[in-house]
């Protein structure tokens, strides 16, 4: 029963930090086409300007992570303008955006090598504490993660459902040229989504440096986890990836306890290669019949 | 002059001028990078049929070349097979895993085949990575991938034998060879019948299709073809180094490799070589400055992708056309 309740509680964290790491890259996608490779290096930079303005800039912790979900939303406009935009104006975008969205990640994530230096540093918004479920000690840290991670999914579902925002956004990834025919602007959506999407990167680089710790290279390993999330749900399916993120995070956190940590990563793809030779678009994702 | 006459009169160029070069500068330093710049060059020509003829998104070309390096090197170092023998072996090897990635991402589109083959690769590098267990004993503990460290003695092609002081020339000029091979293979699948299905496939799917081409089994023979010569290259590459590691499947190799693809040119025939040569030679210029190294390599490669999307063949073929 002990380990049913730990396995349930670090499942649920890991959980809920791949869904915000990965609402951002399926609203991006959804909308754009987009595959962000630079969105483990946003998340990152999230981490370390959290850490930068609270240890440098004396700032209060909830600013600071304000401050880093204003830089990494104003990064996510930078790639809107200086990548998406020339690139949607050509041919193959899904190809060269990937491509390019590869350089940029390498950009950040080697400028912040330069900036922070390659040791691990601990991020200092924490939350001491813990709560006591029969004989399991849960940190505060990690109720903390769950509740911070529930807030910032009801209100990206609140912006989708409820917003004249986020009726655009549905529009555009249901069909760009008919949202574009009926007066939606389309670039001021991606532009939206982009910046979004790098706030949210943020906010779940700073919850996932609070559990392990700050390194450069820190984004690589949620960024493949969330791109999983979003192939097993379906590119673009934002619902779908909640849902499968926290599926996810539960089946990673029983194969750690089950197999070891050693084999946890390695079955969590096995199953993902699965999927997808049974379902090539996704758990949740609707099959587009080509028409030739 | 038709285009296949063209390709042939650039490639014996090259190989002259590339042949000659030993005796020009007989430098050490300069030998062991252009053998280097052969092993990648390999790579990157193999992969550029994949991702620029055949349209696959495929990542995984960098872990078949860890296999064939793997393979060579626990063909020799388990169960003593001479190098010359294990090399083509691992070439099969790769072609085995390739087929089998090939399979998988058969049903999948665009991004999926990225992200899958993305993951696959990973996968391989975790589960060396974590492997801890001695599965030998002899000369310390060793996994059965070498962990961490890799595997080493497992022989070597005879070269550094026969000739002890100018080995790294001999291993040139092996290198030469297996990149000659891999080029000439490399126009026969473009201009060849392969090349003509995907063209017809890309320029019209219907038709192409009802004309009974699969897109499957081209794919697939797309994928075996270039999995072979990379799984050569990887081998090459573990004789020369003598070492193999898990520092094959590291993301700024493969970072370095699609920035030779994109900024030579996807899908032609000289534009990836192209790419490989300025890239490391770009490379060696950047070397004063190491830690801009990768930070050079970001820009350059998302720089060329928006402002010249053909890279440098594309840029070359317009001034030729504006001329004439």
């Amino acid at each position: 029963m002990d380990v049913l309740i730990q396995i349930i509680a670090s499942g649920l964290t890991l959980g809920a930090m791949y869904a915000v790491a990965t609402i951002g890259l399926s609203l991006v996608y959804g909308s754009l086409n987009m595959l962000n490779m630079a969105h483990g290096a946003i998340l990152t930079l999230g981490g370390y300007i959290c850490y930068a303005a609270i240890v440098h800039a004396g700032l209060n912790p909830a600013l600071a992570l304000l401050a880093a979900a204003f830089v990494c939303a104003l990064v996510g406009l930078l790639i809107y303008f200086s990548a998406a935009l020339p690139l949607l104006r050509a041919e193959n975008f899904e190809t060269n955006i990937f491509i390019a969205t590869i350089g940029i990640g390498s950009v950040i994530e080697n400028l912040m090598l330069k900036g922070f230096g390659p040791y691990p540093i601990p991020q200092p918004l924490a939350v001491e504490g813990q709560v006591v479920i029969g004989n399991v000690h849960i940190p505060l840290q990690n109720v903390f993660i769950l509740g911070v991670a529930i807030v910032l999914m009801v209100a990206v579902a609140i912006l989708l459902q409820r917003t004249s925002t986020g009726r655009a956004i549905r529009a555009t990834s249901m069909n760009r040229e008919a949202a574009q025919l009926m007066g939606v602007r389309v670039g001021r959506v991606y532009a939206q989504v982009l910046a979004l999407s790098g706030a949210l990167a943020a906010v779940s680089g700073v919850m996932i440096s609070s559990i392990a710790t700050l390194t450069p290279v820190m984004g690589a390993d949620p960024m493949l986890k969330a791109f999983i999330v979003c192939v097993v749900a379906g590119l673009g399916n934002v619902y779908g990836a909640v849902i499968a993120a926290i599926a996810l995070g539960l089946l990673e956190a029983a194969t750690q306890y089950v197999l070891g940590v050693r084999w946890s990563f390695a079955t969590l793809l096995l199953l993902v290669i699965l999927v997808l030779i049974w379902r090539p678009y996704g758990l949740f994702g609707k099959q587009q019949v080509v028409r030739l | 002059m038709t285009s296949i006459r063209r390709d042939i009169l650039i490639g014996l160029v090259c190989l002259a001028l590339a042949a000659a070069l030993p005796l020009a500068m007989p430098g050490r330093y300069v030998i062991t990078q252009s053998t280097l710049f052969f092993i990648w060059a390999i790579v990157v020509v193999q992969w550029n049929l994949v991702l620029g003829i055949g349209g696959i998104f495929s990542l995984a070309q960098m872990a078949l070349f860890a296999t064939g390096a793997y393979a060579t090197a626990m063909l020799g170092f388990y169960w003593k097979v001479p190098m010359l023998a294990a090399i083509p072996m691992a070439g099969v090897v790769s072609v085995a895993v390739g087929m089998l990635i090939g399979l998988a991402c058969l049903r999948l589109r665009g991004p999926y085949v990225a992200l899958l083959t993305l993951a696959i690769a990973q996968v391989m590098y975790v589960l060396i990575v974590n492997d801890t267990d001695c599965f030998t004993t002899t000369g310390g503990c060793m996994p059965l991938f070498g962990g961490v460290r890799g595997i080493g003695q497992f022989g070597d092609i005879g070269l550094r034998a026969l000739f002890p002081s100018k080995w790294y020339i001999a291993h040139y000029y092996v290198g030469l060879a297996l990149l000659a091979v891999a080029v000439t293979i490399s126009i026969i699948v473009i201009r060849g019948p392969l090349g003509l299905a995907f063209r017809a496939l890309r320029d019209n799917p219907g038709y192409a299709m009802s004309r009974g081409i699969s897109r499957f089994k081209y794919q697939l023979w797309i994928f075996a073809v270039s999995a072979f010569f990379t799984g050569i290259a990887g081998g090459f590459y573990a004789v020369h180094f003598r070492v193999v590691g898990p520092t094959v499947f590291s993301f700024s190799t493969l970072l370095f490799l699609i920035a030779m693809i994109v900024i030579g040119g996807l899908g032609s025939i000289w534009g990836p070589l192209l790419g490989a040569a300025v890239l490391m030679l770009a490379d060696e210029g950047m070397r004063e400055l190491s830690d801009y190294r990768n930070i050079g390599l970001g820009l350059l490669l998302a720089v060329f992708v928006i402002a010249w999307p053909n890279g440098l063949n594309g840029w070359l073929q317009r001034s030729r056309a504006g001329r004439g």
